[in-house]
């Protein structure tokens, strides 16, 4: 607990940081804050242009996908952002003294702000070609995205500070997220609907399957988003739920890997 | 009977020397089949106390790799014994790295912000003193400016003008930092000397014997990790520099 106290009076410090990467982004870029726009929108087009074209997906495949992309967009620069967070700062870290978390922090907070901006795409991507055939998203199933959001924030901070903290100890974490993040936009439903996908058969076997796949706290977060912004509907209860005790296991992790190491920093950044 | 304002008390600190540095994919598989990797332990402090008063200044000498750096981190609170308990009570100004967390692309103005608030200013307080600020690093129009168009000097002189204006109750210093120009480094001299005045404590690590003994009262002896001397600075400089010597002709 003394982890996010600290971080609390340490909060100017932590907007000045935030402050300082947003400046420093948007000032080395041309475009400013429509960069930001730019990647996600490229993304989405191919995606889509594949699924459509090459898939048969339906018409409004750009709006299953951007539910998908955006809010794992988020998730993904959380985790590269975190890694470096510590060794990026260095000599700060080795030469003043304060709580160390503010770093990962200010990261997944500028990674927020860039979330908040990509968000616009969703709200427009929808407007224009729609949520699934039959389905309304202006319903008060939109207030399910408070819950949602609040998991998915969790998750970020948990599993930023465990790799902010392993890379620091042992410096091939960087390359071993990077991978593991290929493998989880396959794994996690970004492209697809894991809806439609399990329940497309009623074999016995898939269930065990469907547990396995939401033992992923990403996963859960992702279809939970899919449910509320392109079919309408509210998250599956049991899938939220599962969600909720995976991001608290992996939160407990990361805020307890994070404590630990946090007194070495210093002496292992060399 | 007033408390020290730095107290150690059987300070242990040793560092881990891999062979190799460790691979979360090895180490994990080393793990798995229970092989640790071999590790080295080298003993940078041993059993190290001391205690400093409030308004004392106290300068550390020593050859290299005596564990000077070491203890300084451990004062600065960036680094953590492996034994015994180091106190410090009182804001600190680390003297250490001028500029820490500079960024480039910012302006002058803006890491200044940055810069005083890593060093513990509220905003209120930056506010008020970004004008002294200014003044005292003499960059003029470059405040404004992105930092990677600042000379070397100016970012010193930037960094040292920050540190300056926090008023800490304690100053670490690892060496009189040479910035700028003369003028410039009589400047910086004059503030290291009028903390002093002010009553602040200056910890200061200096292969420089002038600076210890003009601006310390007390100085501590490292040798290998351990104290060697401790007492008054002319005593302490004495012994040091008679053990040298004696190094030299051996």
């Amino acid at each position: 607990m003394q982890t996010f106290k600290d971080i609390y009076r340490y909060r100017f410090v932590l907007s000045a940081l935030v402050a300082k990467e947003l400046k420093a982004e948007y000032r080395s870029m041309a475009l400013g804050f429509l960069w930001s726009l730019l990647n996600p929108l490229v993304m989405l087009a191919v995606l889509s242009f594949v699924l459509v074209w090459f898939f048969r997906g339906n018409w409004n495949a750009p709006s299953l996908v951007v539910v998908g992309l955006v809010p794992y967009n988020f998730f993904s620069y959380c985790l590269s952002g975190c890694s470096s967070s510590i060794i990026g700062n260095s000599t700060l870290v080795k030469h003043v003294s304060f709580p160390r978390q503010i770093l990962p922090v200010a990261m997944i907070l500028n990674h927020l702000v860039h979330f908040a901006i990509q968000s616009t795409l969703i709200v427009s991507v929808l407007a224009v070609f729609g949520p699934a055939e039959g389905a309304s998203v202006l319903t008060p199933n939109l207030l399910w995205l408070v819950p949602v959001f609040t998991l998915h924030l969790g998750l970020c901070v948990g599993v930023g500070l465990l790799v902010a903290a392993l890379n620091v100890v042992y410096r091939d974490t960087r390359y071993i997220i990077e991978s593991s993040l290929q493998v989880l936009f396959w794994l996690s439903p970004v492209l697809y609907s894991a809806r439609d996908a399990f329940s497309a058969s009623q074999k016995a076997w898939v269930h065990y399957v469907y547990y396995g796949y939401y033992m992923n706290p990403l996963s859960g977060v992702l279809s939970s988003y899919r449910a509320i912004l392109y079919y309408g509907t509210a998250p599956n209860l049991l899938i939220l739920a599962m969600t909720l005790v995976s991001t608290l296991i992996v939160g407990a992790i990361g805020v307890r890997a994070f404590w630990v190491h946090e007194r070495q920093f210093a002496d292992l950044i060399q | 009977m007033t408390a020290p304002v730095i107290k150690l008390t059987n300070v242990c600190k040793s560092y881990r020397l891999y062979k190799q540095r460790p691979f979360l994919a090895r180490e994990f598989f080393r793990m798995l089949l229970q092989r640790p990797s071999a590790v080295d332990v080298h003993h940078a402090l041993t059993d190290v106390s001391f205690e400093v008063m409030p308004g004392e200044s106290v300068g550390v000498l020593g050859r290299n790799g005596a564990g000077k750096s070491t203890l300084l981190s451990l004062v600065a609170k960036t680094s953590y014994p492996t034994s015994g308990t180091v106190e410090v009570h009182g804001s600190m100004g680390p003297l250490l790295e001028l500029g820490a967390g500079f960024h480039p692309d910012l302006s002058g103005h803006e890491n200044v912000f940055l810069n005083a608030a890593i060093l513990g200013l509220t905003r209120s307080e930056i506010e008020d003193r970004f004008d002294a600020i200014a003044d005292f690093a003499e960059i003029g129009e470059f405040m404004d400016a992105p930092l990677h168009c600042y000379s070397t000097g100016m970012r010193a002189r930037l960094g040292f003008a920050v540190i300056a204006q926090v008023d800490p109750d304690i100053v670490l210093i690892d060496e009189i930092l040479a910035v700028g120009d003369a003028q410039f480094q009589a400047k910086c001299n004059k503030t290291i000397s009028g903390f002093k005045e002010a009553g602040k404590n200056l910890f200061l690590v200096s292969h420089n014997m002038s600076d210890i003994s003009r601006l310390c009262e007390r100085a501590i002896w490292l040798e290998r990790g351990r104290v060697a001397g401790a007492g008054p600075t002319d005593e302490v400089i004495s012994n040091y520099m008679e053990y040298t010597r004696g190094l030299s002709v051996g």
